[in-house]
């Protein structure tokens, strides 16, 4: 638990994905009108351009792969002092392509990284009700 | 924007003036900004009643969540008409990422349109006290940000950091060779008297011992933010041949435009180099020049694996070959025959001050007013802001060349 960190606030947009990453399911926001998949859901789908999308969030597996990652040694905000180094991810879901998310690597520093390389989701557990989405390399 | 720019070379500029960038003034901000603005049309050879436009971006380009204060933290241009006392036909401000590149293009169509006669360009950027620069308290996070920051993905080194590691693996670079890019900046910056690092050139050394921030980003690779302003008077071809100074003339512009809505602060590699190809392009139609035509382009650097990616997006090397081309001595200002890519010192070497330095290279030189840095024979300019698939460029041309 590191409560102090900032906790993302659901709003009406967010709080359907926010329940389900409690309970550690990883969900994308999908578009009613088109079906596609997208992050962060805009107030226009960006694949069918709608501005009525509807976004629903759909759990996805959280596998993926490693477009590219850094070590963050200085945070910015609060919170963080006691976890840098920490290794930050940019990981394309598998669940479609250009599908992006961006996530705490949870091997820690050491851990060998290439591009490419398999992921599954996880999560950190910041405060009772609160987890964040983060990933681990694929076993 | 696929024709070439109806009023290119129709617009120039007539004067400038420019602080010292610090890390902290002695005046306020408001105070800096009134007297450049002063000095810069006085130096136009005007009066501040002939300045009837009036354009900037107030930014703060601080990651910090400040609250905006005019006269202390930013200053807008109708703020700083306001102060010096003239009520302008035209003040607007650019609120788009490249700011320097998106007010010279509100600039230039004012003066071209017979909006403004006499432009009075300006940036004024601050340097807060209180805390680290991008350090921001917040505690809960609302909005776009909440699907980024509570991982602790947030500011500007983990947004650049990410693509600069995609660059080194993909191409088979290293972060040593960015040593290169850096000791060039703070040599030419070093030359600058204005320059936060007058006199303090970086060795290769202290560039590689230097402490990472977040990996593969170090210290070094970020230019360090200043308390500082630049002024510039715009007016027409025609008005400006009458001034004193050599004119300075605007052949055209290009801004990018990326296509896919990302996660806030997310510069995926392949976004840099597919928008900065689309801007290049766009810029080349639009000013009438070809890469090989532009003899002083000045990449933009605040982060220095940008300027990897500018010389790439400008066509100066092959995509993926920029790291080789600089460790080569490829950009070496002092070296006969290379390209002088930060011959003003950039940002890394000057100080944080968004794109000025590209900017005030380009018309230095262009006008013949580089003092003891003068180069020989330059005629096209090339000033770049932020990163090629948003911040886009100007392309200058001096007296004679079109």
């Amino acid at each position: 638990m590191s409560a102090s960190r900032p906790v993302p606030v659901p709003d009406a947009v967010s709080a359907p994905y926010w329940a389900a990453a409690a309970e550690h399911v990883l969900t994308v926001a999908r578009c009613a009108r088109c079906g596609q998949a997208s992050m962060p859901p805009e107030v226009v789908c960006p694949h069918c351009r709608s501005t009525d999308p509807q976004f629903t969030f759909a759990p996805v597996s959280g596998r993926g792969i490693i477009r590219s990652w850094t070590v963050v040694r200085q945070a910015f905000l609060p919170g963080f002092d006691a976890d840098v180094p920490f290794v930050l991810v940019d990981v394309e879901l598998d669940e479609q392509p250009g599908l992006r998310m961006i996530g705490r690597l949870r091997d820690g520093v050491d851990a060998r990284l290439q591009l490419s390389a398999a992921v599954v989701g996880d999560f950190e557990d910041l405060a009772e009700g609160i987890a964040i989405p983060a990933f681990v390399l694929a076993p | 924007m696929s024709a070439r720019f109806s009023a290119g070379n129709a617009v120039a500029i007539a004067g400038f003036a420019t602080t010292e960038a610090v890390r902290h003034a002695e005046q306020a901000l408001g105070a800096l900004a009134v007297d450049t603005a002063r000095s810069a049309i006085a130096d136009a050879g005007l009066r501040v009643d002939q300045i009837d436009g009036f354009v900037s971006s107030s930014l703060l380009p601080s990651a910090g969540g400040h609250r905006p204060e005019e006269g202390v933290s930013v200053v807008s241009s109708a703020w700083l008409a306001q102060q010096l006392g003239v009520s302008p036909d035209y003040a607007a401000g650019f609120d788009g990422i490249g700011q320097i590149t998106g007010s010279v293009a509100i600039a230039v169509n004012a003066v071209a349109s017979g909006a403004a006669d006499y432009v009075l360009l300006h940036r004024a950027l601050h340097n807060p006290r209180g805390r680290r620069y991008h350090s921001n308290p917040m505690r809960e996070v609302h909005g776009a940000l909440q699907w980024t920051a509570p991982q602790g993905f947030f500011g500007p080194l983990a947004m650049i950091a990410l693509p600069y590691t995609e660059y080194l693996q993909r191409f088979g670079a290293r972060r040593e060779s960015m040593a290169a890019v850096v000791v060039e900046a703070r040599k030419n910056g070093a030359r600058i008297p204005w320059s936060y690092w007058h006199d303090r050139p970086l060795s290769s050394q202290e560039y590689l011992s230097a402490p990472m921030l977040c990996d593969p980003v170090c210290r070094y690779d970020c230019d360090i933010p200043v308390d500082g302003v630049a002024a510039f008077v715009l007016t027409t071809a025609e008005r400006a041949r009458d001034l004193p100074h050599r004119p300075v003339y605007v052949a055209g512009y290009a801004s990018g435009a990326p296509q896919t809505p990302r996660l806030p602060t997310h510069w995926p590699l392949d976004d840099i180099i597919e928008g900065g190809a689309e801007m290049a392009r766009k810029l080349w139609a639009h000013s009438g020049i070809g890469p090989a035509q532009v003899d002083l382009p000045q990449v933009y650097d605040g982060f220095a694996p940008l300027v990897w990616l500018w010389l790439e997006a400008l066509g100066i090397c092959p995509t993926g070959e920029a790291h080789r081309f600089v460790d080569a001595g490829g950009i070496d200002a002092d070296r006969p025959g290379s390209v002088p890519a930060l011959s003003g010192g950039g940002a890394l070497g000057n100080g944080r001050m968004h794109g000025l330095p590209q900017m005030l290279e380009c018309y230095l030189q262009l006008a013949h007013r580089a003092g003891p840095r003068q180069r020989d024979e330059v005629n096209v300019g090339l000033a770049c802001h932020s990163s090629p698939h948003y911040g886009g460029a100007v392309v200058y041309t001096a007296e004679g060349v079109c």
